[in-house]
């Protein structure tokens, strides 16, 4: 009989351990003594995070000093440009493993020639730029022949609260790798750089130099943000910044994509929502970006947008601030379908926006090796695209571009906007004939395959 | 046989499933006992966080931005300086704790609340040796900190500072109590040998901006008020790991006392005194080492070398017991001190007086 309920009693411990195994699966884990470690979840994720080094050349400017014009005549050059080799260091992510793509941020391998990237186990690899933005300061990478990488997971940084724990893994000062833990101090910071685009996870976990481009992790090893910047000269004071994985993720999909950053432009231009400002809209919340302008012809036009209307979220997430609405749009790409949550008259509602490309910065060469040389900007009204400058002996200026020519068609098919040309130009197999207006006349110009 | 089967079965079957019920029981019953209370040896299928305590806290710390206006002789015209800060609203009424060189000296100081409303404060008080100081808004709907009178705190501790660190905007920082009871941070003053506050030592980075700002447990509850101009004073470059925080029982009672009277008021005795086991008597107290020739204990006929174990009816175990009774005793009140001279013993009677009175 004791055997029996011995025996009995086996699928029920089977059952119970069934479910302490689903919670072990949890990465907060303890060890044999109860007490909490982040070790397993670290030996998972850490191979992911690798370091990286760099060498380059940087050419530096220096005017002339007047005596060298006395000395040589007024034929003397101005400038003196010396190119000085560099080193640096720094830290980057494994997000693809098969395909060997590593994150890393812009200014890590700004300028660099030779990029090598070393594991956690110690092996190495050369690695090319597949794209990088100077704005947000990301860089995706390649690393040449991969094999028997480890990738990160990736998690959704938009769901990161004040207050949750992270791990910074990164290599510090080149000491090697190095984990360090805090708490997310703040979200949505930003406004440092004005030509920036920045929507920092604020932590105080310690982040010091050669950190840069390393991972931010949560509890589970999730990857929730790209290390990027400190504030204070000598070192961590507890202030560390990193780009949201999210953000990240949309960048990194537009340089696989086109091979670049395509900016979504929404078309308008305002600032923070202030306390007198929402009493004077009589708005009974405080944050949120608010709109003074909408840019005649942009996506926030086109969608109905208002001056006047307070942005206070992008596809259901909140926005504090103007900043944080630049960076969130500015980062998801042109082409993308957004919903924005609008106040208008102290009434809520949603608008549907198709993000446009950032127009003014089109640059031809991206589109077409024969346009290189030339800049582009839409033209009023989807009437063409206006050739708003041509380098003169440019490959499209011996082409025949000139400036303020608009280009209004591409073998017969009509040109409205830079993004449409974009478009045509990159589906169109062969010789291509461009419908350029120039003055009142019209002619074709034939760009060689 | 098929009846002798059938007791088997039975026997097999009825445990068995016995057994499945109370599988099933506890596999139901398991998820809803590990949510009641803390169980540290199995994991929470939520990862740990503290957003729950910034939740309840943070909403009651509050930006200070102060204005001073200054003209010299030969000023054209007047300058203007800025100082930032942080503050911990305390009541519904709205008084607010913050640090004392946040507001001293200062012509304007204005509070930003975390929703975004911006207002004129008042001064209230301000206590210089434990570098607080009190303000108040008028202002409705006020989000007050958790605060627990019976709050312990241990070193181990987590906790979250909670301020504007370089006008950022709101930030918070996660570490341990490091060490209780730093003395000797605050300005020294008369009066016994140490200074008069018992800080917490923590390694939660704090910058400035935060001072004034709140130290809370993980609970969200008030530990301290944090003061970041404590931590030049033990080094002059900046350091990393070590800041301090006013403690919540004191910086209550500071508060309790500039609410009523405006000022804080402390007793003064006049001795130095240093920490003594007197080996002939074998108990603890303090070895006079210097006192004030006009001072309540000099009257009171206290000599260089007497060792004093008992004030007030309290044995004495440390300098900062004995600051602290002596501080608390409101002037003019008169404290039993019990020593011994040699291995004399002997007692008199001190008639406290006001410090800063006569000094």
């Amino acid at each position: 009989m004791s055997k029996l309920k011995s025996l009995f009693l086996i699928p029920c411990f089977i059952l119970l351990s069934s479910v302490s195994v689903a919670q072990a699966q949890i990465p907060l884990a303890t060890n044999s003594d109860g007490v909490p470690t982040l070790a397993p979840m670290l030996e998972e994720v850490t191979p992911a995070v690798v370091n990286i080094s760099v060498e380059g050349k940087r050419v530096t400017r220096q005017r002339m000093p007047e005596a060298f014009r006395f000395f040589f005549g007024p034929n003397a050059p101005q400038e003196e440009t010396r190119e000085q080799p560099f080193r640096g260091l720094g830290s980057g992510v494994i997000i693809d493993a098969e395909a060997g793509y590593v994150v890393t941020n812009n200014h890590v391998i700004d300028d660099a020639t030779d990029i090598t990237v070393t594991l956690k186990d110690g092996r190495q690899f050369s690695a090319r730029v597949l794209g990088r933005d100077e704005q947000t300061d990301v860089a995706l990478l390649k690393i040449d022949n991969p094999r028997d990488l480890t990738a990160i997971q990736i998690g959704n940084s938009d769901a990161m609260r004040v207050g949750d724990f992270v791990v910074a893994i990164g290599n510090p000062f080149g000491l090697g790798q190095t984990v360090t833990s805090g708490i997310v101090s703040a979200l949505g910071r930003g406004g440092f750089g004005p030509e920036r685009l920045e929507n920092f996870i604020q932590t105080d976990a310690a982040i010091n130099s050669g950190n840069s481009g390393g991972a931010l992790v949560d509890l589970r090893g999730n990857l929730i943000g790209i290390n990027t910047a400190i504030l204070g000269r000598g070192g961590n004071i507890g202030i560390g910044f990193a780009i949201p994985a999210n953000m990240m993720k949309n960048l990194v999909d537009q340089i696989l994509e086109f091979g670049e950053v395509r900016r979504g432009v929404l078309g308008v231009r305002g600032g923070n929502l202030t306390q007198e400002l929402a009493d004077a809209l009589d708005i009974s919340r405080t944050r949120g970006a608010w709109v003074s302008e909408v840019l005649a012809d942009g996506a926030a036009e086109r969608a109905g947008i208002q001056a006047g209307d307070v942005i206070v979220s992008v596809d259901g997430n909140d926005i504090q601030s103007f900043t944080e609405l630049a960076a969130t749009v500015g980062t998801m790409g042109a082409g993308r379908k957004v919903t924005l949550g609008v106040i208008r008259d102290g009434e809520a509602m949603n608008i549907d926006v198709e993000l446009l490309e950032r127009e003014a910065e089109a640059a031809a060469a991206t589109m077409h090796a024969a346009l290189q040389g030339a800049q582009l900007s839409a033209e009023g009204n989807n009437q063409g695209v206006r050739i708003t400058s041509v380098d003169e002996g440019s490959p499209a200026h011996r082409l025949g571009l000139r400036a303020d020519d608009i280009i209004i068609g591409v073998n017969r098919q009509r040109v409205s906007s830079v993004s449409e040309l974009r478009r045509l130009l990159d589906n169109t197999q062969g010789v291509v004939a461009m419908h350029v207006r120039r003055g009142q006349s019209t002619l074709y110009l034939v760009l060689p395959n | 046989m098929k009846k002798a089967s059938h007791p088997l079965i039975q026997l097999i079957i009825k445990p068995a499933l016995m057994g499945l019920l109370v599988a099933a029981t506890v596999i139901g019953v398991l998820p809803f006992v590990s949510s009641l209370g803390p169980q540290p040896h199995v994991a929470d299928p939520q990862p740990a966080s503290y957003a729950q305590a910034v939740n309840r806290a943070s909403p009651a710390v509050v930006n200070i931005y102060t204005e001073s206006i200054r003209q010299g002789p030969f000023d054209p015209r007047p300058r203007s300086s800025l100082r930032l800060g942080s503050g911990v609203i305390m009541d519904s009424r709205g008084f607010i704790l913050t640090a004392d060189h946040v507001v001293s000296g200062v012509d304007e100081i204005r509070v930003a609340l975390q929703d975004g409303r911006l207002m004129g404060a008042q001064l209230v008080g301000s206590d210089r040796l434990t570098d607080l100081a009190v303000l108040r808004i008028d202002a409705d709907n006020l989000p007050v900190i958790p605060q627990n009178n019976d709050i312990q705190t241990r070193v181990g501790d987590v906790v979250l500072a909670i301020g504007n660190p370089y006008n950022l905007g709101q930030t918070v920082t996660q570490g341990i109590i490091s060490a209780t009871g730093r003395a000797g941070l605050a300005e020294r003053t008369g009066g016994l040998s140490s200074g008069y506050s018992d800080f917490l030592q923590m390694d939660a980075a704090i910058n400035e901006g935060n001072s004034g700002g709140a130290l809370v447990n993980s609970r969200g509850e008030l530990v301290g008020i944090n003061n970041v101009s404590f931590q030049s004073q033990i080094a002059n470059r900046a350091t990393t790991g070590i800041y301090f925080a006013v403690p919540y029982r004191l910086a209550r009672r500071i508060m309790q006392q500039i609410i009523s009277d405006g000022v804080v008021v402390r007793g003064y005795i006049g001795i130095t005194a240093e920490q003594h086991y007197n080996t002939n008597q074998d108990i603890r107290g303090l070895l006079i080492s210097a006192v004030d020739p006009q001072g309540p204990a000099a009257n009171a006929g206290i000599q260089v070398g007497d060792f004093i174990y008992e004030i007030g009816g309290e044995p004495i175990q440390s300098v900062n017991q004995g600051l602290d009774i002596v501080a608390e005793t409101r002037p003019g009140e008169v404290l039993d001190v019990l020593f011994y001279r040699d291995v004399r013993p002997m007692q008199a009677r001190v008639r406290i007086s006001r410090l800063g009175d006569n000094q």
